[in-house]
């Protein structure tokens, strides 16, 4: 097949836009170690005194979870258009170690990585793994799923508790905030305002920028956005747990079963 | 039956028709009384039904399963097609309507999900076909208690269910569009179904022809992609009606040989078939009577003769008006359950799953549907069928005969033909339905555009690696494109996909725009949904004033509020109904390349399509007076595609032609020949690639009238006559029937001079006098014994185009 002819038909319908701006000298440095080709890894730990060692679940209608168990993820995806197309490119886990919570975060600056960051999220997790997110039962754990499927590895994460901490949210506050947003939780709960914080929304590009050649600045903000949502998730389970005490029984039944975002 | 019920039919019914009277006497009746309307009789012969023992390697289940439902044995095709699927062949069953085409597949799909917990996908071209199927594997299942799970999987298919269909589905019913936009690019989500995937049938492949048909095989292409990442290579059985090449078409979409089972074993009667034309009752004008009261009384007289008959209309008004004919002699007692049903698209699937549910019960002694009934909806057997006017093709004819005919009864099959020029030529020249071929279903699955949407799809299911092919072809200039366009990101040799977009939503496999109309009735504060209708045929029956008809019952729409796409109607009593008037004209928005084409020019380039419905018509029932208009201010249907396009300039059309019209009916020819030459050139369906001859600025746009004359309609849509105009530069479109176009027109352009040729040595070469459909199109009778025939001035136009060049 003749390209130009390829191209100029393409453009009849498409009408593509204009050939990228050559590239200047940018800033190209990213944070972390690699520990695979094109897989970087960054660890870091905040000192937390007063967490609870043994966690009350019942606000998610679950029993109780030893603080080594929980594991609370979050992922950074190159959009929202669902199937199989879409993909995470960068994981954070925080858990809690001698009574400090220890963030360790996975990105990928080429997309052959994606494989062995696959592995190593895998290998750390246990079967007694508690997972912990917030809207993960229905986006980040399914896509998780996909790219686990499409990379002939096992999913580490088929079979575990799954805490997700957007429903007992919804359940006790839909009609008390604007809406049920992990920021809006944050900001009511733990009087936590982001600043410059990178919207999520924006993290797709940022990431593609750095993936096709362009500057890493933005792509520096995402891992500090994931840092603050892993970290965060961590304190609002904190914060849930804590609920048991206040309000024993109270909470009306709610539907604990997620509906996913796009149904194939 | 109550002695006073006894009575009443008796008097309803021709004394002489009282009996039950099967196919044969009647078309000896028929012809023998309207000799002088019966053009053609014939004979097609039945055939004694072959039989086979049922196969010993069926399960047992299954087996029981079929001898509690009364099958005993199968037909000779159903056993050569399980014995081929049981080889591992991919299988291609083209029998007859209504032969037993579904066991051919249903047999090796249970018997490996019983014996091995095999899966199967089945395709069906409409929602409905895939109910019925659904329907029929879960009867076969309670028979036999076999514990197999079938599901219907489509847009309706509520979320919560479809997880435990992905999981427990042995047989999932769905269609072609599902597959390619929803499960396909969440194939993952399908994982365990995909790992013991067996079978894929596909029902009515005669369906999927032109670019319908040219993306489903580039479906296949990414099912069988995603088949082989899961490590599976399922078997094809194919289904096709009578078409020319079921074989080859079967092996193009599957890119695969097929073993072919296409000798039925299925007993049938014989059929009479009778071509019947309306007597003529203004000799002076030579005009007939019309196909509606032909086919009105060719009804009356077989559901007279107790014969279950099945009436084929040309459109869902002329369903609706015939019902009405046939219930104003049939239902006119209220009380009693309706004899006459109608069916066709459009009513609510409710609706339609009842009215099938009573022509299945024997309830319903005569039917009038649109092309509808022409699939394999199950509605038992039939003794008699009409056609109101050719239905356009030679399959579609005999499909739709095929209705007719149980057991080894004789049936009957009467063809009325209308007063198109095309039907009058079907009249004087039979052979051309009894001795030509039934027509090819062609695809094209490589053409670039189509191929660019389906490459953009498959690497969202599967990165590509360099040197991978789809289809035939390496697929690395696609990839090269859309890694341009930014859709892609290669790295290595991997072709990943990068962007936040979910291809299969913008590419659609039909052409239909969608956008349901719903019809709500009003009548007394109601507000109950009655119809729906689809897009495409909203502006011609949904616009203000309208009479909109369901089961004959006469509705008229008050409102139509075109964006929330609702139209508001109440209950009427009328003695009319209503006909759109509209007209298609053509704009060059830009032209991308031209050259000479003899004394002219061809181009190619981006048009601009509006299809306008200018107002409408009243005609009242049974006299069909016209006895009125209405004005319609609806949006245009607006097209942009592509086209390619011939033109003459005026002063050489003056000097070789005696008039304008004579200009005008030879550019009619020529587009008709150009466009047979161009459908075959690009293996594109008709009704994908469409013809228009127009003027070169958009100004007028011309048609075939009645009388077989270019006929010419100004800019604001009224008739003008061609020396009245300022400029007259006619034009030949053949535009690409699809937003955007698809590609079928640029390779026109290329061989711009070899179609004009090829379309030439047709209309030289026919063997007709003045014209006829293999070359100019058809012509009328009077036409054939004009000095200048439309054949010979369609000649004069190619040959000025550079025929000869």
């Amino acid at each position: 097949m003749d390209l130009d002819a390829l191209r100029r038909m393409a453009g009849v319908r498409a009408r593509l836009g204009l050939p990228r701006t050559p590239a200047r000298a940018v800033e190209r440095e990213v944070p972390g170690e690699e520990i695979a080709p094109g897989l970087r890894y960054l660890e870091q730990s905040f000192a937390w005194p007063e967490a609870p060692e043994v966690f009350d679940l019942t606000f998610a209608r679950l029993t109780q979870a030893h603080r080594g168990q929980l594991m609370h993820f979050d992922t950074e995806t190159t959009g929202l258009a669902g199937g199989t197309g879409t993909r995470a490119f960068m994981i954070g886990v925080a858990d809690w170690r001698d009574d400090r919570l220890r963030v360790r975060q996975l990105y990928m600056t080429t997309m052959a990585a994606e494989t062995s960051m696959l592995r190593t999220f895998a290998g750390w997790v246990d079967d007694d793994t508690v997972l912990v997110s917030y809207n993960g039962k229905s986006y980040d754990a399914p896509l998780l799923a996909t790219r686990f499927r499409l990379a002939r590895i096992t999913n580490p994460l088929v079979g575990l508790v799954h805490v997700d901490l957007l429903h007992p949210m919804r359940r006790r506050y839909r009609q008390v905030w604007e809406n049920c947003r992990m920021q809006t939780a944050e900001r009511h709960l733990l009087r936590i305002v982001r600043e410059d914080d990178l919207p999520g929304s924006e993290a797709p590009r940022a990431w593609l920028d750095y993936l096709r050649g362009g500057s890493s600045t933005d792509l520096v903000r995402v891992a500090a956005h994931n840092l603050q949502d892993v970290r965060s998730l961590s304190a609002l389970l904190v914060e849930a747990h804590g609920w048991a005490a206040l309000d024993m029984a109270s909470s009306p039944p709610g539907n604990e079963i997620s509906t996913p975002a796009r149904a194939g | 039956m109550a002695a006073y019920l006894k009575a009443l039919r008796s008097t309803e019914s021709d004394a002489a028709l009282a009996t039950h009277h099967d196919g044969q006497t009647l078309a000896q009746r028929l012809s023998a009384k309207y000799g002088d309307r019966v053009c053609s009789a014939f004979t097609v012969f039945g055939r004694e039904g072959r039989f086979a023992p049922l196969p010993e390697d069926l399960p047992e289940g299954l087996a029981t399963a079929l001898r509690a439902r009364g099958i005993e044995q199968l037909y000779s095709h159903q056993q050569e097609a399980w014995d081929a699927a049981r080889a591992g062949r991919h299988v291609l069953v083209a029998t007859p309507t209504a032969s037993g085409k579904t066991l051919c597949y249903t047999l090796p799909v249970i018997a490996s999900a019983l014996e091995s917990g095999a899966r199967a996908l089945y395709l069906f071209p409409t929602k409905a076909l895939a109910q019925d199927q659904v329907a029929e594997l879960l009867e076969i299942n309670r028979a036999g208690d076999l514990g197999v799970k079938a599901f219907t999987f489509d847009g309706d298919t509520p979320g919560e269910a479809r997880q435990a269909i992905r999981l427990h589905g042995d047989v999932v019913v769905s269609n072609p569009d599902m597959l390619h936009q929803a499960i396909l690019p969440h194939h993952t989500k399908w994982a365990q179904f995909f790992e013991s995937l067996r079978y894929i049938v596909i029902d009515e492949i005669h369906t999927y022809r032109g670019v319908f048909g040219s993306h489903l095989a580039n479906v296949l292409r990414r099912l069988k992609r995603i088949c082989a990442f899961y490590g599976v290579r399922p078997q094809f059985v194919l289904c096709s009606a009578t078409i020319g090449n079921a074989v080859e078409h079967a092996q193009a979409l599957i890119e695969d040989e097929v073993f072919a089972v296409t000798q039925s074993g299925a007993p049938s009667g014989d059929k009479h078939v009778l071509l019947w034309n309306p007597p003529v009752v203004n000799p002076d004008l030579g005009l007939r009577a019309s196909a509606r009261s032909q086919t009105n009384l060719i009804a009356r007289v077989a559901i007279k003769a107790k014969m279950k008959t099945l009436v084929f209309a040309q459109s869902r008004l002329m369903v609706e008006v015939l019902t009405k004919y046939l219930k104003d002699v049939f239902d006119h007692d209220t009380r009693k359950p309706p004899r006459i049903r109608a069916y066709r698209g459009g009513y609510l699937p409710t609706e339609r799953r009842e009215v099938e549910r009573e022509m299945r019960a024997g309830n319903v002694d005569g039917i009038v549907s649109t092309s509808a009934l022409e699939l394999g909806v199950d509605i038992g057997s039939l003794d008699a069928v009409v056609l109101n006017g050719y239905p356009g093709s030679i399959a579609a004819t005999w499909q739709r005969f095929g209705r007719a005919g149980r057991r080894q009864q004789p049936s009957l099959g009467v063809l009325v033909a209308s007063s198109a020029p095309l039907d009058q030529y079907l009249m004087r020249h039979p052979a051309f339905l009894t001795e030509a071929s039934p027509e090819h279903a062609r695809i094209q699955p490589d053409q670039p555009l189509i191929l660019l949407d389906h490459i953009r799809c498959a690497a969202f299911e599967l990165p590509f690696v360099d040197g991978d092919r789809f289809g035939p072809d390496d697929a690395g200039a696609y990839l090269q494109v859309l890694a341009e366009s930014e859709v892609l990101h290669r790295e290595g040799d991997r072709w990943e996909w990068i962007a936040d977009s979910y291809p299969a939503n913008a590419v659609s496999l039909r052409s239909v725009a969608d956008g349901n109309f719903v019809v709500v009735d009003r009548t007394e504060g109601r507000q109950t949904i009655i119809a729906e209708v689809d897009y495409s045929a909203a502006a011609l029956t949904l616009y203000e004033g309208a009479i909109h008809m369901v089961q004959s019952v006469p509705y008229q729409v008050e409102k139509l509020n075109w964006d929330g796409r609702k139209a508001y109607c109440t209950r009427t009593r009328v003695d009319y109904y209503t006909d759109a008037i509209d007209y298609t004209k053509l704009k060059e928005l830009e032209c991308f390349d031209g050259t000479r084409a003899g004394e002219g020019s061809a181009r190619h380039g981006e048009v601009h399509v509006v299809r306008r419905v200018s107002g409408y018509k009243k005609i009242r029932y049974y006299t069909h007076e016209n006895i009125g208009y209405g004005p319609v201010s609806l949006p245009d249907q607006e097209l942009h595609t592509t086209a390619v396009w011939w033109q003459l300039p005026q002063t050489v059309l003056d000097e070789v032609f005696r008039s304008r019209q004579h200009a005008l009916d030879g550019f009619l020819g020529a587009a008709y020949a150009l466009h047979v030459a161009a459908v075959v050139a690009v293996m594109a369906e008709p009704r994908d690639l469409q013809k228009a001859v127009g003027s070169g600025d958009g100004g007028w746009s011309a048609q075939v009238d009645t009388a077989g004359r270019g006929q010419l309609r100004a800019a604001d849509g009224g008739l003008a006559s061609p020396d009245m105009l300022e400029r007259f530069l006619p034009t030949v479109y053949l535009y690409d029937n699809f937003p955007g176009g698809v590609g079928l027109s640029e390779p026109l352009f290329v061989r711009a001079r070899e179609l004009v040729r090829s379309a030439l040595e047709t209309v030289r070469g026919c063997e007709c006098k003045a014209g006829c459909p293999a070359c100019v199109g058809p012509v009328l009778a009077a036409d054939e014994h004009r000095q200048e025939t439309p054949r010979a001035l369609t000649v004069k136009v190619l040959e000025l185009l550079g025929a000869e060049g």
